[in-house]
């Protein structure tokens, strides 16, 4: 990429406010980068870049994006453009409308050049389960990206896009930023509409940014965050400036560390990333305390029974009655199964055998309810937590990207969530930024955690960090 | 024999917009055209719930008698059905806005009062047309123009005990729902609907196996429907054939309810609290004044003009049908104090324009002021009964007043005693025959003489002088 | 060890989410779900008895009030079949409304 060129949405604002840049130009140096290197990592499943181009022209250099190309994870809805949730059952079906998310991006000058690849249906770790084709690590194209979110991040980290949107599940954004080295924000659930995400996990699933650096996903949330009326779970708040709120300094804060998790098996290098950024905290004036999550390793049985069980709901949409894949049984019943067993993968089949299990009589109360309880202690430790520390910093993940094919086992996958998925249930701010890489030359992401409504906080202690350790790469 | 009836009734509430939708809710327009993502299940739509909806649930609910639950919770049925678009629909299973409750019914065996069960709100499906009705072949058609129509649905416990009373238990609901605004109550365009649960057990203290009926698409369908399963039941039990605890389809034409093809093993529908709506919480305050602000019920309405207006149980039914005309007459009464002749008049000659007319009372230009103006006109002899009848239509059909109605009609009843005696000398002279008879003994015969005598008043003739002054002259 | 998922309640999980298992994908979701369901087991042995749910309330309800929404075209222009208007499915198992 030309080293003139702006490398993230602050400087290209800037540049083609002062102007330096135009919209078009910089979409053209893109759609260069894209047409010459996504062959090879395949972020988009769609492209629209004449239409961009027509939009970067009409753009408008005084408004918040001012014509930045911005990438939409496909399964979040963008009238008029294809929205496949990276599966069969849904290849060709258009969007009659815009997610609220989307709609505020346009508004604010965003200019989508595709969406991309994404695990179907948000399910997974990898974007492996994607039906079409999975995407390769921009950093190792013969590793994962990470998942589900894997396409968005792959195309910031590739340069195909200044920033992205995902969708963060139970990690799903700020997972495969972590492994994408690029930077992964996951709202207080409730800030940001989920009007027009496909729903997977209806009371875990958040829109968050994903971009080169922690004051990018600030500009991104102040377009994006926004009581929507059209989400009953949208929650109204009190106006926040995300970008204004980014303070130089951690003097005064204390960033928790969670003694449950100190036990587990993380790879030496994250290990090593989190001893050294726990010292640049320190050094910006931060003290370090120890706090108790007691509960916090059965945050992951929690979630692979709550996801499972809301996403089999979720998923009874796709019938073929109405839109998407249709294949004629002989009769009814027939033609719903035989519909629904060609157009969803092997993942996605799973997770819905599991949620309608743990959701059936006799077995409700035992998992469901059971779990629901488990996720409310939860819930309630890490609020408690928070009342001795401002932020909890871990790892994003215990390991690096893997290699492609490498994790088989569904089970093996699903405990790689461990440190994201306590954040989804509780419904609380998470960002992942990087912090440098491993001995192979590969991302590594840490993790910072803070109470519900905290985003603007959370989002500046992150960025001492990530200032502190680098910047963007 | 004992008979046990329960009723699962479905009511339509009268909003503009669906439950979760800002769709319209005009019925008839051709289908699906009120539909959006919300209501056709496309991928990324949210509910938001209509707070309309919440204000007719919460009133037709305390008028029941309900305890209206401060906090309730939605919950999503998980079940496949083309004219499901979700796969699951939106209800209240754990925690309704509604338990408990009662509504008074009288028949043949006295007044009771059937408890409910409980009271919660859920959108409707869509609505399935099946090969029968149209020329395609093996196929079913689909119309979302109802889906995400907001409905309250109302369980009774299983009091009644009759085909009877749960007519009238219908019935008295459908006033109900009507009286409050809530609801039109028109089984005909599926504004209420109900699903019958029959047993029937030769022990009154025991409870004999439950039967389901569905398809009942007017009140007397489910009278008849329950008569017919009464007797199968008790044929079956006679003849000691097993009943099953099934859903069975009742025929309107034969009148008969048969097994319906078992449609699927298990219902199991895996009931969960809906991630997408959060709790519903109702404003203690606003519950109380609904409460406070309750007007008189209709039942109640009706005792009192039973009671205190000495009004016949069929005039004060009447009467107490829609809420408008029971207000219509009390206002009436408050201009001229004789509540029997105004309900009888409304029930007669006005009950008969409006049928001919197909109107409702409120749709016309009578007032409770022209009505009553009219009836006192009557009363005070300025027009005969019989021209009264002539006058009504005019009131009905415009504006106009009593006063200016008589006139423009040239119906002034003459009460001019040397006029009618003029007519009635010329009566007796013309009718020689008649006169004899009556002098000879023949009562009725007055009665003739009265008629020629209006005749030739054009029919404004006080008939009471008329009759008094032939009397007197063929004395 | 009792199974906690056979192939029967398998089945009856399939229909009810209408999945058709074939052959072939029977054996390993069996092992798959089993070990799945056994790992998230372990919640069992945690004590929830004095956990109190928490869930908010809505703030604010959707007035009454029409809104534009989808042309028919809009909205089901990707149906498989449509007539005259409707949505055209098979015959359902003794249908009529619900």
């Amino acid at each position: 990429m030309s080293s003139e060129l702006p490398r993230t949405l602050e400087h290209y604002r800037h540049a083609v406010r002062a102007h330096e840049l135009s919209a078009e130009e910089y979409l053209d140096e893109t759609r260069q980068l894209i047409e010459r290197g996504d062959p090879q990592v395949k972020a988009f499943l769609h492209l629209r870049l004449d239409t961009a181009r027509s939009d970067a022209q009409a753009s408008n250099p005084s408004s918040p994006l001012a014509g930045a190309p911005i990438a939409v994870k496909d399964n979040i809805m963008m009238a008029g453009e294809r929205c496949t949730c990276g599966s069969r059952i849904l290849e060709h079906y258009v969007a009659p409308y815009s997610a609220t998310a989307v709609q505020l991006l346009l508004a604010a000058g965003a200019v989508v050049p595709g969406k991309t690849n994404l695990d179907e249906f948000a399910m997974g770790s990898s974007t492996e389960n994607s039906a079409f084709f999975p995407t390769h690590n921009p950093a190792d194209p013969t590793r994962v990206p990470g998942g589900s979110s894997g396409g968005s991040t792959a195309a910031v980290a590739a340069g195909f896009a200044l920033g992205a949107i995902g969708s963060d599940t139970g990690g799903s954004v700020r997972q495969p930023a972590a492994f994408c080295g690029v930077v992964g924000f996951k709202p207080t659930y409730g800030l940001v509409s989920r009007y027009g995400l496909v729903a997977f996990g209806s009371s875990l699933d958040c829109i968050g940014p994903i971009a080169r650096s922690v004051r990018d996903a600030a500009i991104m949330m102040n377009v994006m965050a926004a009581h929507d009326p059209k989400d009953a779970t949208s929650v109204k708040r009190p106006h926040v400036d995300f970008e204004a709120a980014l303070q130089p300094t951690l003097a005064g804060k204390r960033v928790g560390i969670i003694r449950e998790l100190q036990g587990l098996d993380v790879q030496p290098e994250i290990a090593a990333a989190m001893e050294m950024t726990r010292k640049a905290a320190v050094k910006s004036g931060a003290s370090i305390v120890d706090v108790s999550v007691p509960h916090i390793l059965s945050a992951l049985p929690v979630y692979y029974i709550i996801a499972p069980a809301e996403c089999s709901a979720n998923l009874g949409r796709f019938d073929g009655v109405r839109y998407g894949l249709h294949i004629d049984g002989r009769d009814m019943t027939e033609t719903y199964s035989r519909t629904r067993n060609a157009g969803f993968g092997t993942e996605v089949k799973r997770r819905i055998l599991i949620g309608a299990f743990v959701l059936s009589a006799g077995y409700y109360d035992a998992y469901y309810r059971k779990a629901s309880s488990v996720r409310q202690l939860i819930a309630d430790e890490l609020d408690a937590a928070l009342q001795s520390a401002d932020v909890l910093l871990t790892p994003t993940t215990p390991t690096t990207a893997f290699r492609i094919g490498a994790v088989t086992n569904p089970l093996e996958m699903y405990k790689a969530d461990v440190f994201t998925i306590p954040a989804n249930l509780a419904g609380a701010p998470a960002v992942s930024f990087p912090a440098g890489k491993d001995a192979a030359g590969l991302p590594i992401g840490l993790q910072l955690m803070g109470p519900r409504w905290s985003d603007a906080e959370l989002l500046s202690s992150a960025n001492v960090l990530f200032t502190a350790l680098g910047g963007e790469s | 024999m004992t008979t046990t009836i329960g009723l699962e009734i479905h009511v339509q509430l009268a909003t503009q917009t669906k439950m979760f939708c800002g769709c319209g809710t005009a019925f008839g327009d051709a289908p699906n055209t009120h539909v959006c993502p919300v209501c056709l299940g496309l991928p990324g739509a949210l509910p938001t719930l209509n707070a309309e909806a919440v204000r007719l649930a919460t009133r037709i609910a305390t008028a029941l008698g309900c305890t209206v639950h401060e906090v309730s919770e939605f919950s999503r049925k998980n079940y496949f059905y083309p004219d499901l678009p979700k796969s699951y629909q939106i209800t209240q299973f754990d925690r309704p806005i509604a338990t408990g409750g009662s509504l008074p019914i009288v028949t043949e065996r006295g007044a009771r009062s059937i408890r409910l069960t409980r009271a919660h709100i859920e959108e409707d499906a869509g609505k399935s047309m099946h090969a029968a009705d149209i020329t395609l072949g093996g196929e079913t058609l689909v119309d979302f123009n109802r889906c995400g129509m907001p409905l309250i649905e109302i369980v009774t416990e299983p009091d009644m005990q009759s085909g009877d009373e749960a007519y009238e238990f219908l019935r008295n609901l459908r006033r109900l729902v009507r009286w409050l605004g809530v609801s039109s109550g028109d089984m005909e365009k599926g504004a209420m609907r109900c699903d019958v649960n029959v047993s029937v057990s030769p022990d009154p203290a025991k409870r004999g196996t439950k039967v389901e009926i569905k398809n009942l698409n007017s009140f007397r369908s489910v009278k008849r429907a329950i008569d017919y399963e009464e007797q199968r039941q008790a044929q079956c039990l006679g003849d000691c054939t097993p009943i099953m605890t099934e859903t069975r389809h009742f025929d309107e034409v034969q009148g008969t309810t048969t097994a319906m093809r078992s449609k699927e093993a298990s219902n199991d529908y895996r009931y969960f609290p809906e991630p997408d709506l959060p709790l519903l919480q109702l404003d203690p305050a606003e519950l109380a004044s609904l409460r406070a602000q309750m007007p008189e019920l209709p039942w109640e309405v009706q005792s009192r003009f039973e009671r205190d207006l000495s009004l016949s149980p069929y005039d004060a039914a009447l009467l107490t049908e829609e809420r408008s005309t029971a207000e219509f007459f009390q206002q009436a009464i408050a201009f001229y104090d004789n509540p029997k002749k105004v309900a009888s008049y409304m029930g007669t000659e006005v009950a008969k324009l409006l049928n001919e007319r197909g109107k409702t009372l409120t749709e016309t230009q009578l007032t409770p002021a022209t009505l009553a103006g009219l009836l006192m006109m009557v009363e005070h002899n300025a027009i005969s009964n019989t021209a009264s009848k002539d006058v009504l239509p005019l009131l009905m059909d415009t504006g106009t007043t009593p006063m200016e109605a008589v006139r423009s009609l040239g119906l002034e009843q003459v009460s001019d005693t040397s006029a009618i005696e003029g007519f009635a000398r010329e009566v007796i002279a013309e009718n020689v025959i008649q006169v004899e008879q009556f002098r000879g003994g023949k009562e009725a015969v007055l009665g003739f003489l009265v008629g020629q005598l209006m005749k030739k008043s054009k029919g404004k003739a006080n008939p009471k002088l008329a009759g008094d002054t032939l009397r007197r002259l063929l004395k | 060890m009792a199974m906690i998922i056979d192939k029967e309640t398998l089945e009856h999980v399939a229909s009810l989410a209408r999945l058709e298992i074939t052959a072939e994908e029977e054996g390993p979701l069996l092992g798959d779900l089993e070990r799945i369901l056994g790992y998230v087991a372990q919640l069992s042995s945690v004590d929830t008895s004095a956990i109190v749910g928490k869930r908010p309330a809505m703030t604010e309800l959707r007035p009454d009030e029409p809104c534009e929404g989808l042309t028919r075209e809009e909205g089901l222009g990707g149906a498989p079949a449509m007539y005259d208007g409707f949505v055209v499915v098979q015959n359902v198992m003794g249908a009529e409304d619900e």
